[in-house]
């Protein structure tokens, strides 16, 4: 790798890990109960999806369980297609509470979400950050690699 | 600058992600374990730590109980709370509501019917309510008494009898026990749910979020007959009608006292309440002038209605507690299932309008609980009588010439094998004490601690049964028992004791 491109990969790389350690940190408090402030929206919502079939504590523990997957995986930049269509259908998941639980995030909808609205809405950040890194950097090796486009 | 191969590279990699996630880790569980030891965490104890070797009985029992989930008001509950323990965020209540009013109508319009449909089918996996009644039984005022048992058998075991063989451990570990406690099926909101019967009479009270779970069959008849103490030859004073604020002055002007008058009247006027009221903070429609006395205890009576107790936190830790009738009150040292309140007046005075909690009441009463008014509350109270047992005798044994060969069998096995009357005896078949039945001995479960012994007097015209009606009929209360203090009753032996209690 040159130096200009080493350079160039930098940011991706800081990108990369900041995406690694939120995503481990937030899944790992999701496996304590009572710590992760997510923890009523995330078990609730997936409780609902899963047509109550997951109890709410259940439903944290995959979740947590995915969540330190994912960002374990974005650390080590190992596998970036796995890592995309798990993080891809993990996004997905947290845009759900706006359509399960829209009478906890918007005050008045679609444009004046609550705090929780708000919360889940800046996945939209993570998700294009995500998606930046993980396409930008795989290649058919599965190892993450800077483009070269 | 130091040019490192592929493979040192790797390895720094992984040994720096390596040390982020372990550090992230312990720094996660140091938090946790911190945290679970301050006053702002829900968490109690260590649900996976075994009791002390010693045997010592003081540490926390919480072996395979889940802590309770995250949740806010109106949001479901699960049906099992049972198996969940710990702490609430705060002893004290908010009048507020988690969305603004418009929203919780529309979020409740929409959770409503996928609640009541699964709560339907977990009665429904629960129970077969088949609705047979038992022939020749009716309630006092003529409301057929439904068969049972209802509780539908665990696994294989083709009898109750069967069952009853196993050892509350097997029950405990197998998971048998068909008599678990039934929480609200709302717990997150709970607060008075009403019978199909009542809110046919009074819309008002219908809820935007919840349903009464166990069919009408299984609830006492509405409106119920009223008997007072002081005019035993009127019989049912209320005529088949419901007293109500608009009638109770004529039926009853000239046969009571100014005291007693004006205590039924306050039995009557509605009073806001904690979900009832006429704020936003509501679970009808239209804002609500709230619930009075002798909206549950219709003429004095029951009409199935389900409310939390008042006498703990968290919110979900609360016991559903069915609606006690108020009939022979005068003769009880002790009121509530978990609360052992002394006098009727006292119980007038701190009752469940706004569940245990005085800045509710504060905030959505007001409530004009005067010790003067509670007082005469109580002279009312307790002049409602028990409903005519022509079997009963003043020492309150059958006559033998009117009670049947299996009644009298009833009665026997009542006083002997079935050890009824270890706790229900006297004129009401109560003992006034609260009992630990330690029914946790049959279900993994958080234990629910001493109850008070209910009266039997009257019985057959307050279904469903045990505090919080897990027993739908008294064949159910007489398999509960069978069970839990290990009887081992034949099946005409049960059949023998529901016959004595419905002569009761």
């Amino acid at each position: 790798m040159s130096r200009s491109e080493a350079k160039a990969m930098q940011p991706f790389t800081m990108l990369r890990i900041s995406l690694g350690i939120v995503y481990f940190l937030f899944g790992f408090l999701k496996l304590f109960p009572d710590l992760s402030p997510a923890e009523m929206l995330a078990g609730e919502t997936l409780s609902r999806v899963s047509g109550q079939l997951l109890s709410s504590r259940d439903a944290l523990r995959v979740l947590g369980a995915a969540e330190c997957a994912i960002g374990v995986s974005f650390l080590l930049g190992i596998r970036p297609k796995v890592v995309f269509a798990i993080f891809l259908g993990h996004m997905a998941g947290t845009i759900l509470p706006l359509f399960v639980l829209p009478e906890l995030m918007f005050k008045v909808a679609p444009f004046a979400p609550t705090m929780h609205g708000q919360y889940v809405i800046k996945n939209l950040i993570i998700a294009a950050a995500g998606w930046a890194v993980l396409s930008s950097m795989g290649n058919a090796t599965g190892r993450m690699q800077p483009s070269t486009t | 600058m130091v040019d490192l191969s592929d493979k040192t590279t790797k390895a720094i990699t992984i040994g720096a992600v390596a040390l982020t996630v372990v550090g992230l880790g312990y720094g996660i569980k140091k938090a946790y374990d911190r945290d679970k030891v301050s006053e702002t965490s829900q968490v109690v104890g260590d649900a996976t730590a075994a009791r002390p070797a010693n045997g010592a009985l003081t540490s926390p029992n919480l072996e395979g109980l889940e802590l309770y989930p995250t949740i806010t008001k109106g949001l479901r509950t699960p049906f099992d709370l049972w198996r969940y323990y710990g702490r609430g965020v705060s002893s004290f209540g908010s009048p507020e509501l988690p969305m603004k009013f418009e929203q919780w109508v529309e979020f409740h319009r929409k959770q409503k019917p996928e609640l009541m449909e699964d709560v339907r089918e977990y009665m429904a996996s629960r129970y077969d309510f088949h609705e047979t009644p038992m022939e020749g039984y009716f309630m006092t005022g003529g409301k057929p008494i439904m068969a049972g048992p209802v509780a539908r058998l665990p696994g294989d075991f083709e009898s109750f009898e069967k069952l009853a063989e196993c050892p509350p451990d097997k029950i405990r570990s197998d998971d048998l026990f068909p008599y678990k406690p039934l929480a609200h099926p709302l717990q997150s909101t709970a607060h008075m749910l009403f019978p199909r019967s009542w809110i046919a009479v009074h819309p008002e009270h219908e809820r935007l979020d919840v349903d009464m779970d166990i069919p009408e069959a299984y609830l006492p008849e509405f409106p119920p007959p009223m008997f007072l103490t002081t005019h035993k030859e009127l019989g049912d004073i209320s005529g088949g009608r419901e007293i109500t604020f608009d009638n109770y002055y004529d039926i009853f002007d000239g046969l009571l006292t100014p005291e007693q008058m004006e205590g039924l009247k306050e039995l009557l006027r509605p009073t806001p309440t904690t979900w009832f009221n006429q704020t936003s903070h509501r679970i009808t429609l239209e804002p609500s002038d709230g619930v009075a006395c002798f909206d549950c205890h219709v003429n004095g009576h029951t009409n199935g209605a389900v409310e939390l107790g008042p006498d703990s936190r968290p919110n979900m830790a609360r016991l559903r507690t069915d609606t006690p009738t108020m009939r022979g009150n005068y003769n009880l040292m002790q009121l509530s299932s978990k609360r052992s309140i002394r006098s009727m007046d006292h119980f007038a005075e701190v009752e469940e309008y706004f569940d245990g909690d005085p800045g509710m009441q504060q905030a959505l009463g007001p409530r004009g609980a005067q010790r003067q008014i509670t007082n005469r509350m109580a002279d009312f109270n307790a002049i409602l009588d028990y409903p005519p047992a022509p079997k009963l005798s003043p020492m309150m044994t059958l006559y033998s010439d009117k009670a049947s060969e299996a009644e009298l069998r009833g009665e026997e096995l009542f006083h002997g094998k079935a050890k009824c009357a270890t706790c229900h005896y006297g004129p009401a078949f109560v003992d006034d004490y609260m009992h630990d039945l330690q029914v946790e001995r049959f279900y993994v479960g958080r234990p629910e601690g001493p109850i008070k012994t209910f009266p039997l007097r009257g019985i057959k015209d307050s279904p469903p049964y045990l505090h919080d009606g897990r027993a739908p009929t008294l064949h159910d209360a007489v398999e509960f028992f069978n069970l839990v203090l290990e009887l081992h009753l034949t099946r005409s032996e049960k059949d023998d004791l529901v016959a004595y209690l419905m002569a009761l």
